[in-house]
């Protein structure tokens, strides 16, 4: 008898709060290893909050949240080790350089040979001509796709990629779907957060729809229709 | 057709809503109001509190010397005010900014407005406060009975007009620095600069120099019955400066910030990951990025620089003594600590989310930041007493160690004071320009009153053990210091290790 794999990414009742102001009011969410997940909704609905709960960076005020067999409660190094994060804004360390970053990113990581993989990376998204140029001049564009790399360099279990479209020149949208296909190839669990809905449905099977902090829907991507998406989200 | 009159006043008026704005933006508001009052008390203080030291009824000839020594150098530190002035304009990249710049480039805010703007924030800076202090209260010590008002509103005018002169002239090289080879020439001309006031120093001329300038005049003058004339003359200069100084200001501000832009967009070749004989590589690592994010930033390298030389060089063309030279650490390792320190977390901006995501223990990351911090204030402050030791050479050995136990105990208040800060009142903020700083200007404002006043009292007291006959003592008065700071430094590195708080620091740095 075959067993079937545990979910990649658990979330139940999941509440984060911020003094009087509560980000996420009870998300429940699960993806599997080998798919991608849209996370979609509306300013304010909760999808980057969410993101930097399963990326470990902020802890669950309430509720249950496992990423790669990790409680994010408790065992917030272990997500980190699990997990790759492109965050919703900036992301980049002002004053180094995309080799530093990558160098911290992979050392930390304990990955022994990650040159080959840096270089190749950042040739896909056309950051090698300035690999060693300080990062706080970059453009927004360059700052997101070297937030995908960053991201993805480490092979993680869980892709998190917090709007990584926004302000990306068509080439580095076409090399971001390559980095969300190959990670489902190698059957890694990818999330997807965007307010493109055409790229969520092109990058992801799944899609889960947050709306005031609560999800609202989830479904298969190819279900969610402009209409009916505009009517989640009212 | 609008007249010059007419674009100083929308000048003003925009300064006014700008500094509303930031007004409405200041979160401890109380905590505000305690400091602007804490600051103008201890003002009154020093112009008021020195004048009631009665010389003649201590009777030592020493004292009277110091005394006779300070009266005859007032007109220097008068010139050491302007000198002052003009080095913390050219710190801040010509003067503070009372919006960032990102936030200002969506306004039509005019370069008269940033030069007000500047003026208005000259204050909110440790070495301006000191410096004003200590002429008060030197004047309060040699006025005449009954002259002490007139000379007092002297000094108050002489700031005024110095803080003006020295904007117009920060603003002079800020334009030059942006020119073309404008980095080169300006370090040029500084270093010719302090060449030439060592050789005069060593020639013996720099002295009867300082003394020949009108500040001494001005000094002398204060203290009769004819300061009126001086206060108009000084009140004219201030309002001559503040005009003039628009020029320069609008002629900077329309040039490109070449060396920002040069270091924003610099090369710096891989190297290999550090291999330490001892300690963590991942600390290295952290360390190593850490000290990058601090000697690529033009203004906390411009900074560092002028706070470890500056002080320095004082002592060392003034010829102060151990007793004086002992206050010089705590405020360089303050001002250092000013520069980024108050809100350590600000190095990494917002990529402060990005690094929390990296798998290395939240203890390793405020150790590192904890260590960068204290390696600046250290090398600034120590910088400060290395040069005063080649002036006085090597001292008694009591007054050694209270020397080194007073540094010590410094950089260990410092440290614990700002790490605590950091973590309790994160701030986002973007320290690109030179003219940024690492929190609002009333915090700073706060920071600097309280660091100051801390570490001068501290240095108050060691000066106190450096006179008593056993070297053993400073050493044993260092160690309840130490213990507190170092409890201190503890209770925020166990708030920062708490996931909810490092969380809030986080967010609130990445501004996200």
């Amino acid at each position: 008898m075959t067993q079937t794999p545990a979910p990649a990414v658990v979330v139940r009742g999941l509440h984060v709060r911020f003094g009087d102001v509560e980000a996420v009011a009870g998300v429940d969410l699960t993806a599997e290893a080998g798919q991608a997940t849209a996370l979609l909704g509306r300013n304010g609905a909760g999808k980057s909050t969410t993101m930097k709960v399963l990326a470990g960076v902020v802890p669950p005020t309430a509720g249950e949240v496992t990423v790669a067999g990790h409680d994010a409660a408790t065992d917030a190094l272990g997500v980190k080790r699990s997990v790759g994060y492109c965050p919703d804004v900036g992301g980049l360390v002002p004053r180094a350089t995309p080799w530093e970053h990558l160098q911290l990113s992979a050392r930390l990581r304990r990955m022994p040979a990650w040159e080959e993989r840096g270089r190749d990376l950042l040739e896909r998204f056309e950051l090698g001509d300035v690999a060693h140029r300080v990062v706080g001049g970059f453009s927004h564009g360059m700052s997101r796709r070297l937030s995908v790399v960053l991201a993805s360099l480490h092979d993680p279990a869980v892709l998190l990629l917090d709007e990584p479209f926004d302000g990306v020149d068509p080439l580095g949208v076409d090399a971001t779907l390559e980095v969300v296909a190959d990670a489902r190839a190698r059957g890694a669990c990818v999330l997807l957060s965007t307010h493109l809905r055409d790229l969520a449905l092109e990058a992801c099977g799944e899609a889960v729809v947050l709306r005031g902090g609560n999800r609202v829907a989830a479904m298969q991507a190819g279900e969610l229709t402009g209409e009916a998406y505009r009517a989640l989200l009212d | 057709m609008r007249s010059s009159t007419d674009g100083w006043l929308d000048a003003a008026r925009d300064t006014g809503h700008l500094v509303a704005f930031r007004a409405r933006t200041v979160r401890r508001r109380r905590a505000s109001a305690l400091g602007l009052v804490v600051v103008l008390a201890l003002t009154a203080l020093f112009a008021l509190g020195p004048s009631g030291f009665d010389v003649a009824s201590v009777g030592s000839p020493a004292v009277e010397r110091a005394l006779a020594s300070v009266q005859g150098n007032l007109g220097a530190a008068f010139a050491g005010f302007l000198l002052l002035a003009v080095s913390s304009a050219m710190g801040s990249g010509g003067g503070r900014e009372l919006l960032s710049r990102s936030e200002a480039a969506v306004h039509p805010i005019s370069p008269v407005t940033e030069h007000l703007g500047a003026l208005l924030l000259a204050p909110v800076n440790l070495a301006w406060l000191v410096q004003m202090w200590g002429l008060l209260a030197v004047t309060a010590l040699v006025a005449p009975p009954g002259g002490l008002l007139g000379a007092q509103v002297v000094v108050l005018t002489w700031v005024l007009a110095a803080t003006a002169l020295g904007q117009a002239a920060g603003w002079a090289i800020e334009g030059v620095r942006r020119s073309p080879h404008g980095v080169v020439v300006v370090r040029t001309v500084g270093g010719a600069v302090v060449v030439a006031l060592a050789g005069l120093h060593l020639a013996g001329l720099l002295g009867p120099l300082v003394r020949s300038l009108p500040t001494t005049w001005i000094a002398e003058t204060a203290q009769t019955p004819a300061w009126p004339l001086v206060a108009v003359l000084l009140l004219a200069l201030a309002a001559a400066g503040v005009v003039v100084g628009a020029r320069p200001a609008a002629w900077a501000l329309g040039l490109p910030p070449r060396e920002e832009l040069r270091v924003q967009s610099g090369v710096h070749e891989a190297r290999h990951a550090p291999e330490p004989r001892w300690g963590s590589p991942d600390r290295a690592l952290l360390r190593r990025l850490d000290r990058a994010s601090v000697w690529r930033s033009v203004g906390m390298r411009r900074g560092l620089l002028v706070l470890g030389l500056g002080p320095g060089l004082v002592a060392l063309v003034a010829g102060l003594e151990w007793s004086s030279v002992m206050v010089l650490p705590g405020l360089t390792a303050s001002g250092a600590a000013l520069l980024f320190g108050v809100n350590a977390w600000c190095l990494d901006g917002k990529g402060m989310v990005w690094r929390e995501t990296l798998p290395v223990s939240a203890a390793d990351v405020f150790d590192v930041r904890a260590l960068v911090v204290a390696e600046c204030m250290a090398l600034v402050s120590g910088i400060t007493v290395v040069l005063a030791l080649l002036r006085n050479g090597l001292p008694p050995l009591v007054v050694g160690v209270a020397v080194l136990s007073c540094w010590l105990v410094v950089v260990v208040q410092v440290l614990a004071i700002v790490m605590t800060w950091s973590v309790r009142s994160p701030y986002g903020v973007d320290l690109s320009s030179p003219r940024a700083t690492p929190a609002p200007h009333a915090a700073m404002a706060g920071y600097a009153g309280r660091l100051s006043l801390v570490t001068t009292l501290t240095a108050l007291l060691f000066t106190g053990l450096a006179a008593v006959p056993w070297a053993w003592v400073p050493a044993v008065a260092a160690l309840p210091f130490l213990a507190w700071s170092t409890r201190r430094l503890v209770r925020a590195r166990r708030r920062w290790l708490a996931g909810d708080e490092r969380a809030r620091v986080v967010l609130t740095v990445a501004a996200v």
